[in-house]
């Protein structure tokens, strides 16, 4: 049992590091900013989600005491993350003027909401 | 008990600005009653000082500077102070008369309270540190008073002129004073007026005697000081004849009287304070007789009078003193009362320049009057008071050499002056082009006048009667030890050689005046100095010099201040270091670990960067808080949760903070071109970084105890908690902290204050130009918006969890306060300033102020409690459900603190978003959300909700 438990642990926190490490070199590697932009959001997030997994199971299956400390940082992180992402993403397109002209159009002609300013007579639905 | 003599006016001086709405005369009536409850105070020793014991009372104050609160009376304070309560009532109720319907008479008689306050205890207080401070009083209340018609230059430059003048003779008398108190071996004046002996023996005498009559001589306008006190006449009339004749210049006298049993009868001091007093009795007088301005009349004979009296306690006989004691009687007397009837005929008449008046003894028979007798009281002609003590003045004189024909022309020139005002002004024939037609003033202004005529006339006649007994009293309290001679005040001596020389003055007086004309002509044409000509050069080379002076090291250049406070440190460090002798530490080192190495390199590396990308203020900034990160991270490492908590929630506030402030300024700072300061700057900074460094270490190598320990053992029995940190800063250090948030709340005041600027006036406009106009469409993102919503709730509980339990474990009310500000910081630039104001709405100032007031009064609870002031309390409850509690009071100390970060916080944050918005160019989105939705939601009065306020604020 006990050898069971640190088995799923350990490949827990195997499976977090890989995936923490695949984050940075996305990071560091991805050619521009939207892509790079992958790897601390998805991979990385990823990655603590399955070190606070291992936390957790540590501490309530080794130590005997739940934790519920880990929920806590989940909570934030994968509240945090994608808005981060989503804010950088909004900032770029802001001001990097030839990617706004690769954009695609959004439907009904609503405009980016970065670029074009919300419309008065918008359409009740 | 005498405390009160000057504790009630100058307490009372509070009330004439609150009563004045009910009416000017029930406010002057309030200030009557506070003069009448001091004089009462006052009247009601009176007994005691005739009888000779001492009434004396004493609070200790700062007892290690020798200062106490101590008063006492005798017959020279208790003179004086009745002169200043009882001249004070009559210029109460002239000055009702006298202002204008538009002047604030509230602020008028506070200011006048504040002063008479001052001067009461000037001549009560004991101990002659405190006396210092009222007469530093004296000096601040007379420029409120002197200026009081600040519209007009004259005022304005007169009660400077005063202030430069008379409190420069402050400093010197703080100097003399403690000179005097370290020569005597006391503070106390009773003392000290015991020990003239010690003083006069000691190797300070002649510092202490100058720097004493230094003081004397500017408050009293003698020679070459007196230039003040005529431009001090732009002061309305009620101030003057308070101030000149009762009070402020007889203070400078009361000092020197005061002192008289220690200071004088040395040769220096005869000659200087004698000398001093007959050249400005005589220059003055002089300058007096040519003046066509009435109070300028008035002003010279009062400096002129001062020098007399200066003059009489110079001789150093107990029986000049006496004389000198009496004249202060007579001349208050009588000049109040000519100050007021100048007032009078500036009021009625339209003019005080005595070319344009005569005759007014038929137009306002009643005012001249009593103005011919006073004036006849200055001129010294016998049945008047002036007369009796201008005889002892002379008979005192006349026992010195060369001293008597100098003196015999002073009262000559004073007979002069006299006779010419009273002929230029009410004697002669009617004229027809007053400014306006004179008649007699309401009784109101006439009263304190005819009440000083009679005091004039009934001393004059019946002078032992009435002045005898306080004067003896005032001259023997004056001489001190020395007896004085029997005194018996009478008209008639006999043909003495003083009555010789008053009939010389008088006859002497009459011809000078017969050759007015010719006299006045030749002066025209002689070389006279510009008194206030040479002043306002003296204080424009003083600016000019302090300016070359100080201007070089106060330039406007962080940079400089910066490089000289470093390079100081650096040459004192340094040689501090070289020339003392250095050991290696004797702790052994601790291993490298590996991730202190990168924590390190991490370090350095974003240092080095900031070194080369600093001319980017955001990268700069990153890079900086690279650093709080690693901080943070070593405070982990060596077991110090608290700090490392406290280390990262200031980081992220600051971070936050600068980023919004940083959108204000250029995206780059300009370039450092000159190499040469580049080398210099590098090469301080350099040394600066390895002398903080060699610090570091050589305390971190050695052991020695702390008082860590102490802490450590003493946080849960003393501070009834189990994290240490927290104990130290609400508990041990309490008064430190507390100061602290004080410190914090100024601050906020100050971004408030800076920042105030950038949004009005060159800087906006400067602001305006490097904004740049890259700006989103949607300024605030649904995605952001709701997140952050989700995400508050959360942050406030987090800073309520650590808020309670800082106690004992890491947290606490600094920490706390800084999460919930962040919690608010977020809202804001998620959803907007606007949006966020207007649904946080407590004032941050009111934070503020809670913050102290929660600290403080936490603190107070315990000097209620009878301990120290912050000492904690706490203890054990048991509360069912929860079950064993601990509180402490240091919680609610805590919570001030927690007030005060928040404030602070909030603060900024305003004050940014001020400036902010008006750098945007645009209306705040008031509404909930800036987002259109597909559907339009509606009011229940049909107009959309969201839009419609978005709408409005565009066109507006």
């Amino acid at each position: 049992m006990a050898f069971a438990t640190e088995l799923l642990v350990s490949a827990l926190i195997l499976i977090g590091a890989f995936f923490l490490v695949v984050g940075s070199f996305g990071l560091a590697k991805l050619p521009d900013l939207m892509r790079r932009l992958h790897g601390p959001t998805k991979a990385t997030t990823l990655g603590i989600g399955a070190l606070l997994l291992a936390s957790m199971l540590y501490f309530l299956l080794v130590r005997g005491a739940p934790s519920l400390h880990e929920i806590l940082i989940s909570v934030f992180l994968f509240l945090t993350a994608p808005v981060t992402a989503h804010m950088i993403a909004k900032a770029h397109i802001l001001r990097d003027g030839a990617l706004q002209n690769t954009l695609p159009e959004a439907p009904d002609g609503a405009g980016w909401a970065t670029l074009k300013p919300a419309r008065e007579d918008a359409p009740a639905a | 008990m005498i405390a009160l003599i000057a504790l009630v006016p100058l307490l009372g001086a509070m009330l004439p600005p609150i009563v004045i709405r009910s009416g000017r005369d029930r406010c002057t009536a309030v200030t009557a009653v506070v003069s009448l409850v001091s004089l009462a105070v006052l009247l009601a020793q009176v007994p005691a000082v005739f009888s000779g014991e001492p009434v004396r009372t004493s609070v200790e104050w700062v007892p290690a500077l020798g200062l106490s609160f101590s008063f006492f009376l005798d017959g020279l304070g208790l003179l004086f102070a009745g002169l200043i309560l009882g001249i004070g009532l009559l210029i109460t109720l002239y000055a009702r008369f006298y202002l204008g319907r538009d002047e604030k008479v509230g602020r008028f008689f506070a200011y006048l309270l504040l002063f008479q306050g001052a001067m009461l205890g000037i001549v009560t207080s004991d101990n002659i540190l405190l006396l210092v401070v009222f007469w530093e009083l004296t000096s601040l209340s007379s420029f409120l008073l002197i200026g009081w018609w600040s519209h007009t230059p004259e005022g304005r430059q007169g009660a400077r002129m005063a202030l430069v003048v008379t409190g420069g003779g402050g400093l010197l008398l703080i100097g003399g004073m403690l000179l005097l108190g370290q020569a005597a071996g006391s503070y106390e004046l009773t003392t000290i007026l015991a020990r003239g002996e010690v003083v006069r023996g000691s190797p300070l005498y002649l510092p202490i005697l100058l720097l004493v009559l230094g003081a004397a001589f500017t408050k009293s306008a003698q020679f070459p000081f007196h230039f003040w006190l005529p431009h001090a006449m732009a002061a309305p009339t009620p101030v003057s004849a308070y101030l000149h004749s009762a009070t402020m210049v007889k203070a400078g006298v009361f000092l020197l009287a005061r002192l008289w049993p220690v200071l004088s009868g040395t040769e220096t001091w005869f000659l200087v304070v004698t000398g001093t007093g007959l050249i400005t009795m005589l220059i003055a007088a002089w300058i007096a007789l040519f003046k066509t301005d009435l109070k300028a009349i008035l002003a010279y004979s009062t400096v002129s009078h001062l020098g007399l009296m200066t003059m009489l306690l110079g001789f150093g006989t107990p029986y000049a003193v006496t004389a000198c004691v009496f004249h202060v009687i007579n001349h208050a007397t009588f000049k109040a009362a000519l100050f007021m009837s100048a007032g009078i005929v500036d009021h009625e008449a339209g003019t005080r320049d005595i070319r344009k008046l005569g005759g007014l003894r038929r137009l306002m028979p009643v005012s001249a009057t009593l103005a011919l007798i006073a004036s006849a009281s200055m001129a010294g002609i016998p049945l008047f008071n002036g007369f009796l003590s201008k005889e002892m003045m002379l008979e005192a004189a006349a026992h010195t050499a060369l001293v008597p024909s100098l003196a015999t022309l002073g009262a000559l020139l004073s007979v002069a002056y006299s006779v010419r005002f009273a002929l230029g002004v009410y004697l002669g024939p009617v004229r027809d082009d007053y400014p306006h037609r004179p008649h007699d003033p309401p009784a109101g202004m006439w009263l304190p006048v005819a009440v000083l005529a009679f005091l004039v006339l009934a001393i004059g006649v019946a002078p032992q009667l009435l002045a005898g007994g306080i004067v003896a009293l005032a001259g023997q309290a004056s001489a001190g030890p020395v007896p004085i001679p029997e005194v018996h005040l009478s008209i008639w001596h006999g043909v003495t050689p003083a009555l010789v020389m008053s009939a010389a003055a008088l006859v002497g007086g009459l011809l000078l005046l017969a050759v007015f004309g010719p006299l006045e002509r030749v002066r025209e044409k002689t070389f006279r100095p510009e008194a206030k000509a040479m002043f306002d050069a003296v204080v424009a080379g003083a600016v000019a010099a302090c300016r070359r002076g100080i201007g070089p090291m106060h330039a406007d250049s962080l940079p400089r201040w910066l490089a000289a406070i470093s390079a100081t440190i650096v040459v004192v460090g340094a040689t501090a270091f070289f020339t003392a002798t250095y050991a290696p530490g004797t702790r052994d080192l601790l291993p490298v670990e590996f991730l202190g190495v990168v924590a390190w390199v991490l370090l350095a590396a974003a240092c080095g960067a900031v070194v080369v990308l600093h001319g980017h203020r955001v990268l700069t900034l990153i890079l900086t808080s690279v650093v709080g990160l690693v901080v943070s991270l070593a405070f982990l490492q060596f077991s110090a949760p608290d700090l490392a908590l406290t280390q990262i929630s200031v980081e992220v506030v600051t971070t936050i903070l600068m980023l919004l402030a940083l959108n204000l300024l250029p995206k780059l700072t300009p370039p450092e071109h000159a190499p040469l300061r580049r080398l210099r700057d590098g090469g301080i900074a350099a040394a600066i970084g390895l002398g903080a460094a060699g610090l570091a270490y050589a305390v971190m190598t050695r052991d020695f105890t702390t008082i860590s320990d102490y802490h450590v053992t003493q946080a849960k029995p003393g501070g009834g908690g189990t994290n240490v940190v927290n104990v130290i800063l609400v508990d041990f250090r309490g008064f430190d902290t507390f100061g602290e948030i004080i410190v914090l709340c100024i601050a906020a005041l100050a971004v408030v204050a800076l920042l105030d600027s950038a949004l009005r006036g060159a800087a906006a406009r400067r602001l305006d130009a490097v904004r740049q106009g890259l700006e989103s469409a949607d300024a605030h993102p649904l995605v952001l918006v709701i997140a952050t919503r989700v995400l508050l709730p959360l942050a406030l509980a987090v800073g309520a969890y650590i808020f309670l339990r800082g106690h004992n474990e890491p947290g606490g009310g600094f920490i706390a306060g800084l999460v919930v500000a962040i919690a608010i910081i977020m809202q804001a630039m998620a959803s907007g300033y606007a949006w966020a104001a207007s649904r946080f709405r407590v004032d941050a100032h009111a934070l503020l102020g809670a913050g102290v007031l929660a600290a403080g009064v936490t603190g107070l609870g315990a000097v209620l409690l009878g301990r120290p002031f912050l000492t904690s309390w706490h203890g054990h409850f048991h509360l069912p459900l929860i079950g064993d509690v601990e509180l402490a009071s240091a919680m609610a100390f805590d919570a001030g603190v927690f007030l005060a970060v928040v404030g602070t916080v909030l603060l900024s944050l305003a004050q940014i978003s001020r400036v902010e918005a008006r750098a945007e160019h645009r209306p705040v989105p008031e509404g909930p959300l800036d987002i259109k939705f597909g559907r339009r939601q509606t009011t229940p009065t049909g107009a959309p909700l969201t839009t419609a306020r978005v709408d409005a604020a565009k066109e507006s």
